[in-house]
């Protein structure tokens, strides 16, 4: 069997780890448009730094990690996913470039890179796909993902065509909102709620929660997000009911972690675990504020920000944040020391990372986001700027202990041979004493 | 006798606790049948432990006797009336399902170190372990993975060169 690429993975994390710091440092500076209209070219540019270069950036990536694992066989094509994380880095960083320029036709140019980008995943993981008989809540996910994140693409494209040469008499807003709901309901959240049903019971050692759980996942998000769409852009009437199927995903997710937390048979709870717990708090507060802009308890472009905050910030960026914490430790254990096993001590995982700059990262993050999400509710230019440095400072404590992680992948390995020979003197299967024999 | 076995890494340091000594040699030249004790002393043994068997002659009838309970033997002749033979399971069993990664990778080589020769390592696991799969391979063994019930995933590893078939 091949061995599975730690450098892939490793690479779409680390970019997308840089797409973060770089949006995150820039908020501080975004402070007076964050407090006005989201509809605004840096917000929109945020945003899609955001949402492209850190949060799907970081799926990929996480993705490339977990194929082997969920689907029990290698990527189709490692050279293919290489070549794609130079298309989305340029077509990422076109398109941030542009919302902030508010230049249209370089827009759909930067667009057309990232839909090229999105295209070579998904053939990459529909060849992988084929022939897959073991149908998990997380296969089942993960497939429901990737079409989430063709239709994206295609949605977010046609937005930028209609706004450059109008097509579709739609409105602005409710097919900008779609569109939103489109990525976090069926992209986003379902891989989320993929990789946190096949690693939670593995980093928490507890028994997975109930199947009927993962059913109401998967049917809330799968029918639950046209509902949604169809009801924001048409039909007026599908909103609450699709907002509903997609609070039971959400709930019936929650559930599922807190049955695994109190079954868990691992006592102590590391930071990367930390940041994915906290995560799912936030989710709770997001599907609320959710319910209440869908139910017309709340409204406005103010509390719009604040759900947007609570989601993509709160529940998605800690939930990534805390995988990317377990997975790239791993990756780069199993890199570097994994070949040495057997032959010499090697340290344990905890070790590469720095948990004083994970405490840090979880401290300065979770109360960033949170202060950020009522900053941004309150449109108080001044609250913003305060937990948007927060925000900073927690990304730059990440990025620290990240970067003492991916150090390690410079220790040098030693060659093949050496430890083949340090193995055959370990189990003796080189030798031998006279005057033996046996059966 | 044919090719020269290796001697198991198991004769070759093993603490005191994974290893039950029984000196047979007086009481068979006095006569007496040692079998019952042999027997009393494979019947308490505790997983990963082997029995070393003192003997004036080599005891060919133990080899099918325990081969037929699950047990390999090594066997050192000293003089002409001295023979040590060491009798251990054929098969180690490791459970490393509730073990977060990569401890399961490490328990698994740790095993494999103490692996003697005809014997195999027996894991389960809660899943495939893709990651460990190549590893076995470059160092020269084999895998079989099967689920013999559902939540449990049977990993068995031999030396390539042990491997059937």
């Amino acid at each position: 069997m091949m061995r599975p690429s730690t450098i892939l993975p490793l690479a779409y994390l680390a970019t997308a780890a840089a797409f973060f710091a770089a949006a995150m440092a820039s908020m501080p500076w975004l402070a007076n448009e964050l407090a006005g209209h989201y509809y605004h070219p840096r917000v929109l540019a945020l945003t899609h730094v955001v949402t492209l270069g850190w949060i799907t950036m970081s799926i990929l990536g996480a993705s490339y990690q977990l194929i082997p694992i969920v689907l029990e066989r290698p990527l189709w094509s490692e050279r293919l996913a290489r070549v794609q994380l130079g298309v989305l880095l340029v077509g990422v960083v076109g398109m941030a470039a542009h919302f902030w320029l508010g230049t249209w036709p370089g827009l759909l140019a930067a667009g057309g890179l990232v839909a090229l980008g999105v295209g070579m995943h998904l053939v990459n993981v529909t060849v992988s796909l084929r022939g897959l008989q073991r149908w998990t809540l997380t296969a089942r996910l993960v497939v429901l993902g990737q079409a989430g994140l063709g239709l994206t693409a295609m949605f977010g494209l046609t937005l930028a065509l209609n706004h450059a040469l109008p097509v579709f008499s739609w409105a602005r807003f409710p097919a900008l909102h779609a569109h939103v709901h489109l990525a976090l309901g069926w992209w986003i959240a379902p891989m989320l709620l993929g990789v946190s049903a096949r690693v939670y019971p593995m980093f928490l050692v507890a028994p997975e929660p109930a199947r009927t759980l993962g059913r109401v996942q998967f049917w809330g998000l799968a029918g639950g997000v046209p509902l949604l769409v169809v009801g924001l852009i048409a039909a007026p009437s599908l909103v609450v009911p699709g907002a509903l199927a997609l609070c039971a995903a959400a709930g019936s997710h929650v559930v599922g972690i807190c049955s695994m937390v109190r079954g868990r048979k691992r006592p102590s709870l590391d930071w990367g675990l930390r940041f994915a717990l906290t995560a799912s708090g936030f989710l709770v507060l997001g599907v609320a504020a959710g319910l209440g802009l869908a139910l017309d308890l709340v409204s406005g472009p103010r509390v719009a920000l604040a759900y947007a905050v609570l989601l993509l910030g709160g529940w998605t960026s800690l939930s990534i944040v805390g995988m990317a914490l377990k997975i790239a430790p791993f990756l780069v254990w199993y890199r570097v020391y994994g070949p040495l096993v057997g032959t010499r001590a090697v340290p344990g995982l905890a070790a590469l990372g720095s948990p004083r700059a994970e405490a840090a990262a979880w401290a300065l993050l979770t109360a960033g986001f949170l202060s950020l999400a009522g900053a941004a509710a309150a449109g108080n230019a001044l609250w913003i700027l305060v937990s948007a440095v927060s925000v900073a400072l927690g990304v730059l404590a990440f990025a620290a202990s990240l970067a003492r992680v991916l150090a390690h992948l410079r220790a040098p390995a030693p060659p093949a041979e050496s430890v083949r020979i340090s193995i055959a003197k370990a189990t003796g299967a080189k030798a031998h004493t006279p005057k033996v024999h046996t059966q | 006798m044919s090719a020269v076995p290796p001697r198991p890494p198991t004769a070759m340091g093993l603490d005191a606790a994974r290893r039950v000594d029984l000196d047979v040699r007086e009481e068979v030249r006095s006569g007496q049948e040692p079998f019952s004790r042999i027997m009393a002393a494979v019947s308490a043994l505790l997983p990963g432990q082997a029995l070393v068997i003192r003997a004036p002659f080599e005891p060919v009838p133990l080899y099918r006797a325990l081969g037929q309970r699950g047990f390999a033997h090594w066997t050192e002749q000293r003089a002409a009336d001295d023979w040590s033979v060491w009798f251990y399971l054929r098969q180690l069993t490791i459970d490393v399902r509730e073990l977060e990664p990569p401890e399961p990778m490490l328990r698994v080589f740790d095993a494999l170190e103490t692996l003697a020769p005809g014997q195999h390592l027996e894991v389960r696991h809660n899943r495939r372990p893709v990651f460990l799969y190549p590893q076995l391979e470059e160092r020269g063994f084999t895998h079989e993975t099967d689920e013999p019930e559902e939540g449990i995933v049977r990993i068995v590893i031999r030396r390539r060169e042990e491997t059937p078939g």
